[in-house]
């Protein structure tokens, strides 16, 4: 087993005060287990502290780090250099911002405007139903939370959307409906007819092409395409 | 060049939270339920409140049902007092304690995913240190989502602040508190996208910057956990209380550092050392995995010190193992499938089959700020700041003492982040509450320094470096000798890092800057608790010598560090909350300084 890669990394890079787009090429050597944020974390330490990228939780839970790597939006801190160099079949590795928002500096872009889609959609409840009791929780059977709790797990990364084949001008985005057929489905939610508009709008779910590029991306796997299908047939009702 | 460092503009609104986490949002969803139409910033450091670090706890919140007929809220209490080491403030304790399931309906009424049993009801799990009857038998105490807890509080409060109208300045950080005559007035924030320096006037500003886990090599929390706030505080001249004590979860996953929660040990974990040999029956016979955190860490870095532990080739880090794979796969499917994934990501092992890597990794600051029951921030003198507010990991009312329980902090966040809100709300609205506009004239001679530096030393060097250096000297085990190494070396890297020039000089989303900027805040962060912890001369919860192993009561105090200048450090005291213990009554005898044995 090879216990270090002699990499390359082309990064695409922009300065802001410049207004100046580059690609800047990056030689390093990295052991078999570490992480693409532990590679950029290299350069800035041995090589070029300018250098601008983002993370926060480096474990997948928070999504900050998502680039396009060789063309594939992923999470930088879930990408190991030995599992990189298997899935790409290269040491050379093309890394871009995600093209959902206008770009901040190299590999950092403007999240509020990526955000401002999911912001649209209200995620939160509307209108709360009335617990059976006052000062009680909801009863919620397992089974029916199952039929949504999937789409509870997103992340908002926004790799659904980067992978997206629809136009981020008239599709909200994938991550963007799965944050409203969540509260279509959770049964203490009341105001359906709301989120259905949303839903069913212009920039709604008939924007998808149904590619499932959102599927194949979903770093926590979720299966996006499987909501997006639920809600052009119209089965996201809740009990 | 120290041109652009003026103030662009001056912002007013009500309250001013700086961090946009947990704590923060439960405050800020608190004070807009109560207040429609104040005004509300938050400024949070990361790109959206989504990506704060409360997103990444895992594992549940502990809240007693008022309907569960085994378990009650005084045991829950005592189980805090006890695994605090008899350092937490029984006010804080009551408080939090019989405020808790309140909370927990407060976030299911409001949309969070919590898992459920098959009545459809709120599922419970137990976790180390959580029993009935003063420690007589484990208890289900946490209510959970999946191992996403964190995720659906930060989801649901983010939600519910965004409904009612916040406003959010992400990728903003507060560089000087405005302070005059004990009145804090808001702060002098960076927003880092524009690279412009604006002066917000707040009538209340509550600190929620979260932990300081970069102090650390070894660590589970994010990128971002540098103690800002901790510095800030350090920086406007108030004291930080307890920051000795520092824990380190057990389980961190070899390599990232990452949190291998406690669930894996409540589900029935078994850990082994090298030899294959179940050690935890030697340290602790009867609560064996399940015994609080700071004694899990113990156990294994005794393992690991007595050369029982296994290094891992890529890493070159020891470690011990857990043991998963007698558990069935419904286990591994349903209640681990995050942290299974962990491992099968991060080091590319299936924990059906095979053995996973594990040791103690830095995951919660216990000290902070001083603030009292209510959330308010106390100077030296404990005199309160009027209009000030610290709370979450970042504070220190103190819950914790010098030992947190599982599922106790994110408990912490949300119970606190509404009594804040509630103490603030009068504040505001009466006279005193008005904006005071107080100049802040620190900020700009602390980043001319920044930006003019000149010299050949790396701020990235000079940061892995002392994260290393206080994972060896000042971790799991400390003595007198480390800690003066530690104390001798953080002054040296202060100075050196005077030396380290920026290679852009730009204030638009420079990182470099920021790095510089953040490094000064783990160097404070990292003295305050090397001095504290050479001055405690005792052992107490996770605060562990070597050269002095037992509690002592003649420490029986909080430690109050306030910084004179860089390197001095002052250590003042504040005494410790025994009301429960003083009220009398039945059971009083177990508030009382008790021995904390499992």
């Amino acid at each position: 087993m090879k216990t270090s890669y002699d990499l390359t990394l082309n990064i695409r890079r922009y300065d802001p005060y410049q207004n100046r787009t580059w690609v800047q090429t990056y030689q390093l050597e990295a052991g078999r287990i570490m992480r693409f944020v532990d590679l950029f974390r290299k350069i800035n330490d041995e090589q070029d502290a300018t250098l601008a990228w983002g993370s926060s939780c480096e474990h997948g839970q928070c999504g900050s780090c998502s680039v396009r790597i060789n063309g594939k939006p992923m999470l930088a801190c879930e990408l190991l250099v030995e599992n990189a160099v298997n899935e790409f079949g290269s040491t050379t590795f093309f890394i871009e911002p995600l093209p959902v928002a206008s770009v901040v500096r190299d590999l950092v872009i403007d999240t509020d405007q990526a955000y401002a889609r999911i912001d649209q959609v209200k995620p939160y409840i509307i209108s709360p139903r009335q617990p059976a009791a006052d000062g009680e929780a909801h009863q919620i059977s397992p089974e029916e939370l199952d039929r949504y709790v999937d789409a509870t797990r997103c992340i908002n990364c926004f790799c659904c959307s980067a992978a997206c084949i629809a136009s981020h001008d008239t599709f909200l985005g994938p991550n963007a409906m799965l944050a409203a057929i969540v509260r279509v489905m959770d049964p203490r939610e009341d105001e359906k007819q709301q989120r259905l508009e949303t839903i069913y709008s212009e920039n709604g779910v008939y924007r998808c092409h149904s590619s499932q590029a959102c599927s194949f991306v979903c770093p926590k796997e979720i299966d996006v395409a499987h909501f997006m299908a639920l809600a052009k047939q119209g089965a996201i009702t809740s009990s | 060049m120290t041109a652009a460092l003026h103030i662009a503009a001056t912002l007013r609104c009500d309250v001013l939270i700086i961090g946009a986490g947990g704590a923060a949002l439960r405050c800020a969803a608190e004070v807009l339920e109560q207040m429609p139409g104040a005004s509300v910033y938050a400024l949070t450091k990361v790109s959206h409140p989504q990506k704060s670090h409360t997103s990444t706890a895992q594992g549940g919140l502990a809240a007693v049902d008022p309907r569960d007929p085994l378990d009650s809220t005084l045991f829950h209490m005592f189980d805090t007092w006890k695994g605090s080491d008899c350092t937490a403030d029984q006010n804080v304790v009551k408080l939090i304690c019989e405020s808790a399931w309140e909370q927990i309906l407060w976030l299911e009424n409001r949309g969070m995913h919590f898992s459920r049993d098959r009545e459809g009801r709120l599922s419970k799990r137990t976790f180390g240190g959580h029993t009935r009857n003063f420690g007589e038998a484990s208890v289900y105490r946490a209510v959970f989502e999946a191992d996403r807890t964190g995720k659906g509080i930060m989801d649901t409060s983010w939600g519910e602040t965004l409904k009612n109208g916040i406003r959010f300045f992400n990728q903003c950080i507060a560089v000087e508190l405005l302070i005059k005559d004990r009145r804090c007035g808001g702060c002098i924030a960076f927003k880092q996208k524009d690279g412009q320096f604006v002066k917000i006037l707040a009538k209340a500003t509550v600190i929620a910057t979260g932990g300081s886990g970069q102090v650390f090599r070894v660590t589970t929390n994010c990128r971002q956990n540098t103690g800002d706030g901790l510095a800030l505080a350090l920086q406007a001249g108030l004291p930080i209380m307890d920051p000795e004590a520092v824990q380190f979860h057990p389980t961190g996953i070899v390599g990232p550092g990452i949190l291998a929660s406690e669930t894996l040990r409540s589900v029935g974990g078994i850990l082994r050392n090298r030899d294959l040999e179940p050690f935890m029956v030697n340290y602790a016979p009867k609560m064996k995995e399940l015994a609080p955190r700071d004694l899990v860490a113990r156990a294994i870095e005794s393992e690991i010190r007595e050369g029982r532990g296994i290094v891992n080739p890529d890493h070159n880090i020891p470690h011990v193992w857990i043991d998963l794979r007698h558990l069935s796969d419904d286990v591994h499917e349903k209640q681990i499938p995050e942290v299974s994934s962990f491992f099968k990501r991060y080091v590319n092992l299936d924990t059906k089959k095979d053995l996973c890597p594990v040791r103690p990794s830095n995951h919660y600051h216990m000290g902070g700020i001083p603030t009292n029951a209510f959330g308010e921030v106390q100077d030296g003198d404990q005199q309160i700041i009027g209009g000030l507010y610290a709370v979450g990991e970042c504070a220190a009312a103190s819950f914790h003492g010098f030992n947190r329980l599982g599922t106790n902090s994110i408990l912490e966040l949300i119970t606190m982040g509404k009594l804040v809100a509630e103490r603030l709300i009068p504040y505001i609205k009466e006279e005193y509450g008005k904006h005071q506009d107080i100049a802040g004239d620190r900020f700009a001679a602390r980043f001319s320094t920044y930006m003019e530096a000149t010299g050949s030393e790396s701020v990235g060097l000079i940061r892995n470096a002392m994260r290393t250096m206080m994972t060896e000297k000042v971790s799991v085990f400390r003595t007198e000798k480390t800690m003066n190494e530690a104390i001798e070396d953080l002054a040296e890297s202060y100075e050196r890092a005077h030396r380290a020039p920026l290679a852009c000089r730009d204030l638009a989303m420079n990182q470099e800057l920021l790095n510089r900027w953040e490094l000064d805040n783990l160097l404070m962060v990292a003295m305050a608790i090397s001095q504290a912890a050479l001055h405690r001369k005792e052992s107490r919860g996770a605060h562990f010598r070597d050269d002095y192993p037992e509690r002592k009561d003649e420490f029986n105090y909080h430690t109050l560090a306030s910084m004179v200048s860089f390197p001095t450090v002052e250590i003042g005291r504040r005494e410790i909350d025994m009301s429960l213990f003083a009220a009398g009554g039945e059971h009083h005898e177990k508030f009382d300084y008790i021995e904390r044995k499992y």
